[in-house]
């Protein structure tokens, strides 16, 4: 295999496997949120604010993923 | 169609042996945005607020009351609050500074270079941030018991304690404990890394993605782009909480470990 053709493949391989895990985990924490909120309205806002958070670390494997990706097709 | 997409900034010109990379002209830029932006609040400011410091109030009432629930007091959230509520602040402006409009038809010499460059897609400004938060912390910490936090770092208070005891249990436990201070140590350095990345990685995504799909045909130049460029304006917002978020939960940690804490 050509080095272009594995560097291409390669970062694809870690984007597909970073996403999902990703999308996993934030469906999961919207999902338990969503339920906290539909059980008890009150404290709605401020599990909102720390969804949101949560949802923003979550995403960052995703993040780590693509910059390996993207040093991976553009810098080596 | 090729995209350009480049992870280090071009540098424009020199200043002594300091090299001057656009999006440090953007930086610079940014803090006359957020200079003019407090001459704008603080026009008409006073006890009945008008509506953009209503804005800005919720943004510091939400920083007060995470940091007094991490330090345990008023007081003492107020002398730490600037760190952390500055580069929020700072972020806050420097993360949409894409949002811009015509900010691409400043170039400079012959192969265009541009004058202008989102100040975070530089990986210099996301590591100066967390940087500066993470060693404010320690700075803190250090400050308030010095052996107390170097003691939680390298860890011979039990394994003296076992020593003098003569138990040999205690003995293989102080072990342990030393080698997890160390594992620690490496945990203070990842924590860099992490908080870094995460800034500059939500910020170059949300950019190249947007390159990527104005660049596919000549007709998704102009409305296909619109739903990419909010999910990335509204994660480049969250992440601007998120970092000095992170910033303050870990000094909760660390506060809270040191042996009696006299706050």
């Amino acid at each position: 295999m050509e080095a272009d053709v594995a560097k291409m493949v390669t970062s694809a391989a870690v984007m597909s496997v970073g996403a999902f895990t990703s999308a996993t985990g934030e469906a999961w924490i919207a999902k338990t949120a969503l339920d906290g909120m539909a059980r008890n309205p009150e404290v709605a806002d401020k599990l909102f604010t720390n969804m949101i958070v949560a949802m923003a670390l979550d995403e960052s494997t995703a993040i780590y993923c693509l910059v390996i990706a993207l040093i991976i097709l553009f810098v080596v | 169609m090729a995209v350009q997409v480049s992870l280090a900034p071009d540098f424009i010109f020199n200043v002594g042996p300091v090299m001057v990379s656009n999006s440090m002209i953007a930086t610079f830029a940014t803090t006359v945005l957020i200079f003019l932006a407090a001459l704008y609040v603080r026009q008409g400011a006073g006890v009945i607020p008008t509506r953009v410091q209503t804005l800005f109030e919720v943004f510091v009432d939400f920083f007060m009351d995470q940091l007094e629930r991490v330090t345990g007091s008023e007081k003492q959230a107020r002398k730490v609050f600037p760190v952390f509520f500055t580069v929020f602040f700072f972020l806050l402006f420097a993360n949409q500074f894409g949002l811009i409009p015509l900010l691409g038809i400043f170039v400079v010499g012959e192969e265009g270079v541009p004058l202008f460059r989102t100040p975070t897609t530089e990986y210099s400004l996301p590591i100066a941030m967390a940087l500066t938060v993470l060693v404010f912390t320690h700075v803190l910490a250090f400050s308030l018991t010095p052996l107390g936090h170097l003691g939680n770092y390298i860890k011979v208070g039990p394994i003296i304690k076992a020593l003098k005891a003569r138990s040999l249990n205690d003995l293989a436990m102080g072990f342990v404990d030393f080698f997890l201070g160390l594992l620690d140590i490496i945990g203070e350095l990842a924590k860099i890394i992490s908080l870094s990345t995460r800034l500059f990685g939500n910020i170059v995504a949300g950019e190249v993605i947007i390159a990527i799909i104005s660049s596919l045909f000549f007709f998704t130049q102009f409305v296909v782009p619109l739903p990419f460029l909010l999910l990335s304006t509204a994660s480049s917002f969250v992440q601007a909480i998120v970092l000095p978020f992170l910033g303050m939960l870990f000094m909760g940690n660390i506060l809270s470990a040191l042996p009696s804490k006299k706050t």
